[in-house]
């Protein structure tokens, strides 16, 4: 049987759902047991000794309503106001108004990917949901996208789904990571994904509508709602869309796709599991170790998750900033490993229990270090990411990750 | 108006659970941390309750990689040779 807290229940029930076992029993706790005394956590065990009993030695009651099964066509409102609040009843939307997926809407998005409509293109989890060409299609007409996005949504939900990104944990988790979908080579220009002024904010329609397909595929197909199954606690602003594309133009080096094998001239998506962009604000440095400086000291921060799970914390610089950074020759290697170098957290920022629990899960850094020594934000200066985007302007954007997670890139096929 | 499906299917295969004991008498149980804070301590209390309330025979704990990672597939066979009942945790 499962213990778990009452806060967690709905994912619970779904994680054992998609296990094929709905009527495994689940018992709960009242929230929370982490971040209390180990005192008060143990005196929740009494209370629910009889029902784990009970549990485990009879027969569980009938399976409690899954979420639904999905199957072919669904009767909707005809009024298009009265269709939004009927999409929001059901947990199908991110609170924006959508376009109904109809069946001519559908057939025209699919139209945009040489894909036969019932192609499983992944099983996106909590929900083992199957994301059919036509089922990913279905929600990027419900986003607002054009059929030739269809190509890059299809890519991103097959990165998504690669084991090495840790999906389960990126749709479950507390905190607040995002899908960002990352852009490479000649599409990006094509189809006019913003690599530019404003890359992170609003004003692209295929930064927009691709960014939201994949998130509403993820949540409606993979079954992970917020509240239920999507545990964020705060979640960010990401969830909505987070698509962009990488500055090659302005990029003094190579491009994140050339970086990982990938030839040049071919189009290619990257997903992260990333939080918000921090901005890193630099208007005085006119060196690569000035920019070093800045990068590095707002990368060294206690409250991520990087420093003691790992993972590739991202930096995307500015074109000013990159262009001072590889001033004096700099490569891209020789920016990411003087970063790596510099942005160390001493264990003595953190508070004692949270150095027994990183111990616990990196013993190798944590577990009997002294006070000063320098967590650094990433296993390996391999790890740190680097691409430019951006316009006019002398900032970058730090994005730390989930940590259990790695990016993972896809060609595109149209 | 028809809309199509924006979930479509879920492909979890149904499953059959396994019998429950008739009681704890003699059982051992095992526990599976998912190494979230205090898990452990939560865990193991109810183990202890259980042994002395059902008369459990024994109580074991094994660990997984990390909250958001499986247990690995020998310590899932470990605990289904060692244990008849096992309580696992989600989440926080």
């Amino acid at each position: 049987m499962v213990l778990g807290t009452d806060e967690f229940i709905p994912l619970a029930r779904a994680q054992v759902a998609a296990r094929g076992l709905p009527a495994l029993p689940v018992v709960t706790v009242p929230h929370p047991i982490g971040g209390i005394p180990a005192a008060a956590a143990a005196a929740k065990a009494e209370p629910i000794v009889e029902s784990v009993l009970r549990a485990l030695t009879s027969d569980p009651a009938a399976a409690s309503e899954a979420m639904s099964s999905g199957a072919g066509d669904v009767e909707a409102p005809d009024d298009l106001d009265r269709f939004q609040a009927w999409v929001m009843e059901r947990g199908w939307g991110d609170g924006l108004p959508v376009i109904p997926p109809t069946r001519e809407r559908v057939a025209a998005m699919l139209a945009g990917a040489r894909r036969r409509p019932e192609e499983i293109v992944a099983l996106l989890v909590p929900r083992l949901g199957r994301a059919t060409a036509e089922a990913i299609a279905a929600n990027a007409v419900m986003a607002g996208a054009l059929p030739e996005h269809l190509p890059v949504v299809l890519a991103a939900v097959e990165a998504v789904a690669d084991a090495s990104f840790n999906l389960q944990a990126v749709q479950t988790t507390t905190h607040p990571c995002s899908p960002l979908v990352i852009v490479n080579g000649p599409i990006a220009k094509r189809l006019g994904v913003n690599a530019g002024g404003n890359v992170f904010g609003q004003g692209a329609r295929a930064n927009a509508a691709i960014g939201r397909a994949l998130r509403l595929t993820l949540q409606n197909v993979g079954g992970a709602r917020p509240g239920k199954e999507d545990r964020a606690t705060q979640g960010q602003p990401g969830k909505y869309a987070y698509c962009i594309a990488e500055n090659e133009a302005a990029s003094p080096w190579e491009p994140l796709s050339v970086e990982r094998g990938f030839p040049s001239g071919e189009s290619t998506v990257t997903v992260c599991g990333s939080e918000g962009p921090h901005n890193i604000n630099d208007h005085g440095s006119t060196t690569p170790e000035g920019i070093v400086t800045t990068v590095a000291g707002t990368a060294a921060i206690a409250g991520s998750n990087n420093i003691y799970l790992g993972g590739e914390p991202l930096i995307v610089l500015g074109p000013e900033h990159a262009a001072t950074a590889a001033s004096s020759g700099w490569s891209k290697g020789d920016f990411k490993r003087a970063v790596w170098e510099r942005a160390r957290v001493p264990l003595g920022r953190l508070t004692p229990e949270n150095i027994e629990r990183f111990a616990t899960i990196y013993p190798e850094g944590f577990k009997g270090k002294p006070s000063e020594t320098p967590a650094p934000i990433a296993r390996d200066w391999r790890d740190v990411m680097v691409i430019v985007a951006g316009g006019a302007g002398k900032h970058s954007a730090f994005v730390p990750t989930f940590g259990a997670t790695r990016s993972v890139t896809r060609r595109i096929t149209e | 108006m028809r809309i199509v499906d924006p979930i479509g299917t879920s492909a979890a295969a149904a499953k059959t659970l396994a019998l429950r004991p008739r009681s704890l008498e003699g059982v051992t149980i095992a526990l599976l941390d998912n190494s979230k804070p205090n898990a452990g301590v939560l865990l193991e209390r109810v183990g202890a309750l259980l042994a002395a309330r059902g008369g459990a025979r024994a109580v074991r704990t094994w660990g997984k990689p990390g909250s958001s990672i499986a247990a690995t597939p020998a310590v899932i066979e470990e605990i289904a040779a060692a244990a008849r009942v096992a309580l696992t945790a989600s989440a926080d």
